[in-house]
């Protein structure tokens, strides 16, 4: 079904969309330019314009152990926390749009109080409590640390487009006869995964970008990328976290179009 | 996906008269979560939050509401402003991020090539993958007196000192907004991308413009992305402190800068925690209120 | 999916985060101290060579923890089994840990023998624990602006800085308390006397605040900030082939003195072994070894530097007496009120 519209010679409506969409990207990638040129000027502050291309800074980053290992635990913990995210917010979200259950607006509200604390109070609530109860600061705390902030995401995204799918093409498959769990997985499965898609990615990232959660939970020789950053910068603010940030923009937009290709957004969306 | 009608909507009153769903137990995993790494460490901070020091290594600590009545009575004048100065910002950064976020959503759900859709999702997303602190110096790179804005608007001659746009709120918006314009157009997208765009051909052969057809169809039907991106937005902004704390300067304090101080500087978890439970009961009430309004609005129930 | 490598290299911080939950096991054979310990240059170099040569000496291993904040980590853990064994902080947060409970006041020659060779600076009445380096707060200032080097704290306040000056945000950071009390006692009677320090700080609008000490390096590297407030190391380490067009200032009136102090909670497990350590970041040879490395004056005063360093550190009598110690605990009590004040002051 291509769009007919787009076979007009010149259209001014259209000229201004398409427009307005290049200038708020531009908006979004400016800082990235910025961090662009962080990386790879030699000076150790950002200087305009660039006084040079060099790789020192990249060359400090892989060189530097700390950095590599809280890399390689970063993205360990954030894929965790995407599949626990994604099986637990989704069923939460299953279970609020279809499971007639009561006081749903409370439930809503109260899955997603953990957004609204400042992140910092939530790990210091956590790194207390698991002093209180003494396990000490293990890493799948860490882990459920993440999970928590992250749920919220994929509750929101699923339910939003839970909201506006049509319930009768689900009721439809099972006066077909399909099983309720037939149903599920080639019916509405298919049909919220955009939003799971979307719920999930904010997962990865929130816990992937997660500083003040993690500012508590982490251990000695067991911190993640933020944490390490932040504690370098405090003393060298210098172009390493530019690199660190460059390799990780990569890193993770490598796991975002890795996700892409396995769920497979743009089917689902157009339909 | 042909949407033929099948079934008469009739049947959904009796569903929703009807007990709980077996689907409804999806809810135990999450609730098991939220109870163990939510209620109850917030159940600790609460009982810290009225003790007036460290009950667990503190044998002395007593049971004080004096931390509350510290930010009640607000002698010092700058705790009220702070709650004040939070919503604000969040609010705002909520609009901008929603009038930012829609034409980007739109245009990513409505995109017909697949690589050109995942180029822009990765540009959406990239912002995200800059780290907090990186991406905030790179803001007042941009921002600051010497910054590129300033500096080149100097150099044409346009200005001849530089314009305020960093150490107040106008910056910590724009930084908050940058880093939540990607929450809001992935949550949007999905939405968007689910309303069948024949509704808004078929509105536009019947003669509406392009624009009448959107506001009249797509517009509508999008209003629980709206909401959706729209309360992940305020939350996180509302809860965000490194960005207003680099980026403020002078002028902006936030509850949750006053809360980080507490805990990072004044040593003082306690008052921290009553803050924090203050900032939450707020900002519950607004989320329940903001969603029993859009139902009533959208004559819709539970859209949140 | 989660690879085995990766597994395994979480598995480091897996033990690690094991003994916290369980020390006494591990105890009976190597002990674990844990101690709190700066990042960066100093952190390398604390990874690279001093910790491994402790813990060979002492056949112990060393737990470094690097992730701010110490103390709110510290506060939340019971009083008899310390999330640390060693506590390394700046002097205003040991003041904050003692009215805790939470470390010792001091520390005689017989627990830290090497205390007898260290200035009095660093076990004077204004630090609980031990000082091992300092750093001199005084004013950074560009050298390529035309600017007339500042020679006093009030030269700050000249109207042609107007915008360009900087400072810290005073609730957050110990530089810009310090400044603070300088304040009180340049145009006023004394480090305590705030209100005039109040006064002076309305007169120092506008200007900008920055977070922590590294910022307000980038901000004069990057001339946002002409001239501002630093410790004398954000400056120095500018140097060699990566000189920068900024100088450090010691003002006349005397300079701050921003210390490293270490400390032992006093539930600790490993108090020998924590003297021990205390006593090897003081010896000369470690001593020399990261006060080059970060340009930190030594409190060891048997410690000789080389002559580059040697030349603009603290490292004489003379020196060491234009030290200016705030009395942090008058300080800590009346934090809460300073904050409110300053904000006021500074909004708008």
């Amino acid at each position: 079904m291509s769009a007919a519209p787009n076979k007009v010679p010149f259209d001014p409506g259209r000229a201004a969309y398409v427009t307005l969409n290049v200038v708020l990207l531009g908006f979004l990638l400016a800082p990235i330019a910025i961090v662009l040129v962080f990386a790879f000027n030699p000076t150790p502050y950002i200087s305009f314009p660039p006084v040079g291309v060099s790789l020192r800074w990249f060359d400090k980053f892989f060189a530097g152990s700390d950095f590599m290992n809280a890399l390689w635990l970063s993205l360990w913990i954030a894929a965790c926390v995407l599949v626990l995210a994604v099986v637990i917010g989704g069923a939460c979200a299953l279970a609020l749009a279809r499971g007639n259950l009561p006081a749903r607006g409370f439930f809503t509200a109260f899955f997603m109080s953990p957004l609204m604390l400042p992140a910092i109070l939530t790990g210091l609530a956590l790194f207390q409590s698991y002093l209180l109860v003494g396990i000490g600061r293990p890493v799948w705390g860490l882990i459920m640390a993440h999970t928590l902030i992250a749920v919220p995401y994929v509750l929101r995204t699923t339910l939003a487009v839970l909201h506006n799918f049509d319930r009768r093409i689900e009721e439809a498959a099972a006066v077909l006869g399909a099983s309720p769990l037939r149903v599920f997985f080639e019916v509405t499965l298919p049909l919220i995964r955009p939003g799971v898609f979307a719920g999930g990615v904010f997962a990865f990232i929130v816990s992937f970008d997660q500083f003040p959660v993690s500012l508590f939970l982490v251990v000695p020789k067991g911190e993640t990328l933020p944490v390490v950053l932040f504690n370098y910068m405090k003393f060298d603010l210098d172009g390493a976290i530019a690199a660190a940030s460059m390799v990780s923009i990569l890193l993770a937009l490598a796991v975002v179009l890795v996700l892409e290709r396995l769920i497979g957004l743009k089917a689902y969306v157009k339909l | 996906m042909d949407r033929n009608i099948v079934l008469r909507h009739d049947a959904e009153p009796m569903a929703a008269a009807s007990r709980p769903s077996p689907i409804a137990w999806l809810i135990a995993p999450a609730l098991l979560l939220f109870v163990l790494f939510f209620v109850l460490p917030f159940g600790v901070m609460a009982v810290m939050s009225v003790f007036s020091g460290n009950p667990v290594n503190n044998p002395n600590a007593f049971l004080t509401a004096r931390h509350y009545m510290r930010f009640i009575a607000d002698d010092a004048g700058i705790f009220h402003d702070a709650l004040w100065a939070t919503l604000r910002i969040g609010l705002v950064t909520t609009v901008v991020s929603l009038l930012i976020g829609y034409p980007l959503a739109h245009w990513m759900a409505r995109m017909q090539s697949r690589a050109g859709h995942v180029l822009v999702l990765m540009a959406v997303i990239a912002p995200l993958l800059t780290g907090i602190v990186v991406r905030t110096f790179a803001w007042m790179t941009i921002l600051q007196d010497k910054g590129v804005i300033n500096t080149t608007l100097m150099s044409w001659g346009l200005i001849h000192k530089p314009l305020p746009l960093m150490y107040n709120e106008f910056g910590t918006t724009v930084a908050l907004v940058h880093i939540y314009v990607p929450f809001m157009v992935l949550t949007l997208t999905g939405v968007i991308g689910r309303i069948d765009e024949r509704l808004e051909q078929a509105a536009r052969s019947l003669g509406a413009g392009r624009l009448r057809a959107f506001v009249e169809v797509t517009l509508p039907l999008s209003l629980p992305g709206v909401l959706a991106g729209s309360l992940l937005v305020f939350a996180l902004s509302i809860s965000a402190y490194v960005t207003p704390s680099l980026m403020g300067g002078t002028d902006v304090l936030t509850l949750p800068m006053l809360i980080a101080q507490q805990v990072g500087t004044s040593f003082n978890p306690n008052f921290a925690g009553a803050l924090g439970m203050i900032l939450l009961l707020v900002c519950l009430a607004i989320v329940i209120a903001y969603n029993k309004i859009l139902a009533r609005l959208s004559g819709e129930q539970g859209l949140a | 999916m989660i690879s085995r490598r990766n597994a395994l290299k979480t598995g480091a911080g897996l033990a690690a985060a094991a003994t916290v939950g369980a020390p006494s096991i591990l105890h009976a054979e190597t002990a674990t101290l844990k101690i709190t310990t700066w990042g960066g240059k100093w952190g390398d170099i604390m990874k690279a060579s001093v910790l491994p040569a402790f813990e060979k000496e002492h056949k112990c291993t060393v737990s470094a923890d690097q992730a701010f904040p110490f103390l709110p980590k510290l506060q939340a853990s019971r009083k008899n089994d310390p999330l640390y064994d060693v506590f390394h902080t700046n002097s205003n947060e040991q003041w904050s840990a003692l009215t805790e409970g939470l470390v010792m006041d001091k520390f005689t020659t017989r627990e830290v023998p090497n205390i007898a060779d260290v200035y009095p600076y660093a076990v004077s009445d204004k630090i609980v624990g031990v000082t091992i380096f300092t750093s001199a707060i005084g004013l950074g200032y560009r050298t390529d602006k035309g600017l007339t080097p500042p020679k006093s704290w009030k030269d700050l306040a000249d109207p042609k800085l107007a915008g360009q000056r900087g400072g810290y945000l005073i609730p957050v950071n110990s530089l810009g308390q310090c400044h603070l009390m300088m304040l009180g006692k340049i145009y006023g009677k004394g480090l305590q006397d705030l209100d005039a320090a109040y006064k002076a700080l309305e007169q120092l609008k506008p200007i900008k605040l920055v977070d922590f000490t590294g910022q307000m390096e980038k901000m004069l590297l990057s001339a946002e900030v002409s001239e501002g407030v630093i410790h004398d190391s954000g400056v120095y380490r500018y140097e060699g082939d990566n000189r920068q067009p900024v100088d450090f200032c010691s003002p006349t009136e005397g300079v701050m003195a921003l210390e490293q102090v270490l400390n032992v909670p006093p539930g600790s497990k490993l108090k020998e072994l924590a003297y021990a350590y205390i006593d090897y970041m003081l010896r000369p040879d470690m001593q020399k070894l990261l006060a080059e490395a970060v340009w930190y004056s030594p409190a060891n005063k048997k410690v000789k530097l080389a002559e580059k360093y040697d030349a603009k550190l603290l490292t004489t009598p003379e020196r060491v007496a234009t030290l200016i110690q705030p009395d942090w605990k008058w300080y800590n009590a009346r934090k809460d009120d300073i904050d409110a004040r300053v904000t006021k002051i500074l909004k708008g």
